[in-house]
């Protein structure tokens, strides 16, 4: 049974090495396969299928033909890598890998055991493991430049940093003229920040073989590191010479610009990187960045424009675009920003005590600057302006004196001209008109003034009072000059009484002044109503008559009127011997007092509610 | 410092009283800028006024040891028949400023040339924000109220007005009042906000337009 098991499997094995030599190999790998499976014990038999097998590129059958033959002689160490090499193969990189190991650490000595289970690890990602039997090779032909290069990879790979790159050192001194060495010695300088070693390396790689582009590149980052830009520039402008299409060179150079500070032609590398690569998308960002700090901010806008159009949510882009945006219309995004960050305090200027002293001038100060600019807003509405209050007095003495001239026969009741005798009666009348009218007013005129805050309402109505009596005085005065130029005798005999009638007068004018502009706040109405009571007063003040005239009863009750107290008073000064026995000029003092007392009293009491700005 | 204690202040409406503030006791410490915050209606502008002394709080007391300016941003204390020169005239004067001098610096900076010397109401829109900015900032204010706007005109200008703010934030603070967090996180580093009478004081801006936003999204506006 055996024998005839032996005979068909001699013969299979017969046919296969006839059909293998003619070259029929897949006739003869299924023969062979038929062998093996006859006698899967013979060790010949296997011996002779597993060549066969790996020669017939039928890996997986070889791995098993190889395993046979080890479970049959464990001893034959060279049988593991066998079996190594057809599992890797096949990608059963485990099994490989077992093999490998069993190969290299039964035969120590043998540098190509260790090197081929030292390049499965590294396939594996393994790369502490594959350094340890690479070390073993390396140590069994140290000038292997190649090798050791490889040791220093898987080292780094590992993170024995110090001992990969001195490994990578001595792989390139091996053979300075290897360019791979070079370049690995080099990005493992580089990456550990030694870039003066590397760039004496690149130099010299440079020097042998001076149309490697990829070493002047490395040589241009080496140059940046050691902060000397412009060799970096120069090194990158040659390798840009061989190889001109290199999209990664251009970018690099455009980096470099804009370090040196030269946009526009960072600008300028950044477009040709662009042309060659459109889809890089930082790269397109770099660019605009460059086009806006180069100011070529049409560009910088179009391009800005074009990568939004083609990627609408990217924020990046849109960052771009709206610096870009920014940049045009004039807005230092910086300026603005930094404004209250890291802003230098100087010390607060010293402000005076407040003291009354300080309050008064304060005061005085306010009712100077609203006289000044009272004057001239006052009759701004009107052409005729200050004239008005000149021609209202005139018109007045004018009027009475042409209708009463007729009508008494030429002689006015005191005094010679009737000019003189209305002027008496019309300039006191008119100064209190004028200051309680003008006064009630003062508020909704100035309404938005007293937004200023150092003006308050008593400040805005006692300007317009002061402002009244000004304007009233001078009148007065330009009057007296008129009359004395037409040659009347016009000159008053108490100046000193005629200023204390006039002052005490606008006094209680002040005081019905406050009164009105309380008054008027509260009811928009009584305005009006004073007018008519001032239009009533005419008739009862003894403007165009003397109290004189006048039945008893009638002038006791009249004699209250400050008015007509006042227009006595100033009569009095004016007409020699003119001093009738109701006029009280104590009454007109006191009473005056009394309302402006009351007056001010009512406007401090109400201040807060007199007016409200909206 | 401006401090107020106990300050109350409502308004006539047709619905009734409104209280802008309602027994409100708060600092505005010297050294720092406010930002205060509050929706539209709030009465921001009113705290304001109260704050410069423009107007008087129904109850309550407002004490100021420094200089306050009058609200930036309101043009309407001009009066039309008036010049820009007899205006700024007029604040020098108000405020014991030496009159030439504040007026060749606003005429330089309000960038008004001839109109400067003509009445008010010639003045486009822009020309009177640009004066009243300029007046506002030729007058040595410890303390600068802001309504809303900082920064007026075109860029150029909004430019130039940052600028000078930048320039007298050195030794003056800003209560600046608005709903503009950009503006409000430039220039401020304390915050306050104002609403149904309160003011709620933050000792750090974040915080505050942080509570601000919740708020105002809270309340659905």
């Amino acid at each position: 049974m055996t024998g005839a098991v032996a005979e068909r499997a001699a013969f299979c094995r017969r046919r296969a090495e006839e059909l293998w030599h003619s070259g029929r190999h897949q006739e003869a790998l299924g023969f062979a396969r038929l062998a093996f499976d006859l006698q899967p014990r013979d060790e010949e038999t296997v011996r002779f299928c597993a060549w066969l097998f790996s020669n017939g590129q039928d890996h997986a059958a070889a791995g098993a033909a190889y395993e046979r033959l080890l479970a049959l002689s464990p001893e034959w160490i060279e049988g593991h890598r066998h079996a190594s090499g057809s599992f890797a193969m096949i990608g059963e990189l485990e099994r490989a890998i077992f093999h490998a190991r069993q190969a290299s650490d039964r035969d120590p000595l043998s540098g190509e055991f260790a090197r081929h289970a030292g390049g499965l690890l590294e396939q594996a990602g393994r790369p502490a493991e594959a350094a340890s039997y690479l070390a073993r090779a390396a140590a069994l032909s140290p000038g292997d430049g190649a090798l050791l290069r490889r040791l220093s990879a898987a080292l780094w790979a590992a993170g024995a940093r110090d001992k990969a790159v001195a490994l990578a050192w001595q792989a390139w001194r091996c053979d300075p003229g290897d360019r791979e060495s070079a370049h690995h010695a080099a990005e493992l300088l580089l990456r550990c920040g030694r870039c003066e070693e590397a760039a004496l390396l690149l130099g010299e790689t440079i020097r042998a073989h001076p149309a490697d582009d990829a070493a002047l590149r490395k040589l241009s980052a080496a140059e940046m590191l050691r902060a000397d830009p412009a060799a970096a520039l120069a090194a990158i402008d040659k390798a840009l010479l061989l190889s001109p299409q290199t999209a990664e060179y251009h970018i690099h150079r455009a980096g470099l610009l804009r370090r040196l500070g030269d946009c526009a032609a960072a600008a300028e590398a950044y477009g040709r990187a662009a042309a060659l690569d459109p889809s890089n998308g930082s790269l397109r960002r770099a660019q605009l960045a460059a086009y806006c700090d180069a100011g070529r901010l049409d560009e910088a806008l179009s391009l800005g424009g074009e990568l939004i159009r083609a990627a609408p949510d990217n924020r990046e882009y849109a960052e771009g675009l709206r610096h870009a945006l920014d940049r045009r219309l004039g807005a230092a995004e910086a300026d603005r920003g930094a404004l209250y960050a890291g802003l230098l305090r100087l010390p607060r200027r010293p402000r005076p005590p407040r003291t009354a002293g300080t309050a008064l001038a304060t005061q005085l100060r306010v009712l100077h600057a609203l006289l000044i600019r009272e004057t001239r807003t006052r009759f701004s509405e009107a052409r005729i302006g200050y004239g008005w209050a000149l021609l209202e007095p005139v018109l007045h003495i004018l009027m009475l004196s042409l209708v009463f001239a007729v009508m008494m026969h030429g002689r006015p009741p005191i005094g010679r001209h009737f000019f003189i005798f209305y002027y008496t009666g019309i300039i006191p009348y008119h100064l209190f008109v004028h200051t309680s009218s003008g006064m009630s007013h003062a508020i909704a005129s100035n309404g938005p003034l007293l937004q200023v805050p150092p003006v308050s309402t008593f400040d805005v109505v006692l300007a317009r009072g002061l402002l009244e009596l000004a304007t009233d005085l001078v009148v007065a005065v330009i009057l007296l000059a008129g009359f004395t130029a037409l040659g009347l005798h016009a000159i008053p005999r108490d100046l000193g009484g005629v200023a204390a009638a006039l002052l005490s007068v606008w006094l209680s004018a002040c005081g019905f002044g406050f009164l009105n502009a309380v008054a008027t706040a509260f009811w928009k109405g009584w305005d009006k109503i004073w007018a008519q009571i001032t239009r009533i007063l005419y008739f009862c003040s003894g403007i165009f008559y003397v109290p004189a005239a006048m039945p008893d009863r009638v002038r006791d009750i009249l004699a209250w009127n400050p008015i007509l107290q006042a227009v006595d008073w100033f009569r009095a000064g004016f007409f020699q011997g003119y001093d009738p026995h109701w006029l009280d000029r104590g009454y007109l003092v006191i009473a005056g007092l009394w309302v402006l007392l009351i007056g001010l009293a009512l406007e401090r009491r109400l201040r807060r509610r007199l007016y409200e700005p909206l | 410092m401006i401090a107020l204690a106990g300050v109350s202040k409502s308004y006539r409406t047709r619905t009734g009283r409104k209280a802008v503030l309602d027994n409100v006791s708060i600092d505005f410490a010297s050294g720092h800028n406010f930002g205060i915050l509050g929706a539209n209606g709030a009465g921001k502008s009113t705290l304001l006024r109260l704050l410069a002394g423009s107007e008087l709080p129904d109850r309550g007391v407002i004490r100021r040891d420094v200089r306050v300016s009058f609200p930036l941003g309101f043009g309407g204390i001009f009066h039309g028949a008036l010049s820009g020169r007899e205006h700024i005239g007029f604040l020098a004067r108000l405020y014991g400023a030496p009159i030439r001098a504040t007026c060749e610096y606003v005429a330089d900076f309000s960038e008004l040339g001839e109109y400067f010397e003509m009445p008010v109401n010639t003045y486009s829109a822009g020309m009177r924000a640009r004066l009243g900015f300029a007046a506002c900032l030729a007058i040595d204010f410890d303390v600068f109220l802001v309504d809303e706007v900082i920064e007026i005109g075109d860029r150029r200008f909004r430019r130039k007005c940052a600028q000078a703010f930048r320039e007298r934030m050195r030794r003056a603070d800003i209560i600046l009042a608005t709903h503009n967090h950009e503006t409000v996180r430039q220039y401020c580093d304390r915050g306050a906000i104002l609403a149904n009478g309160t003011l709620t004081p933050y000792d750090d801006i974040d915080t505050a337009l942080r509570h601000y936003q919740s708020l105002s999204e809270g309340g659905g506006r």
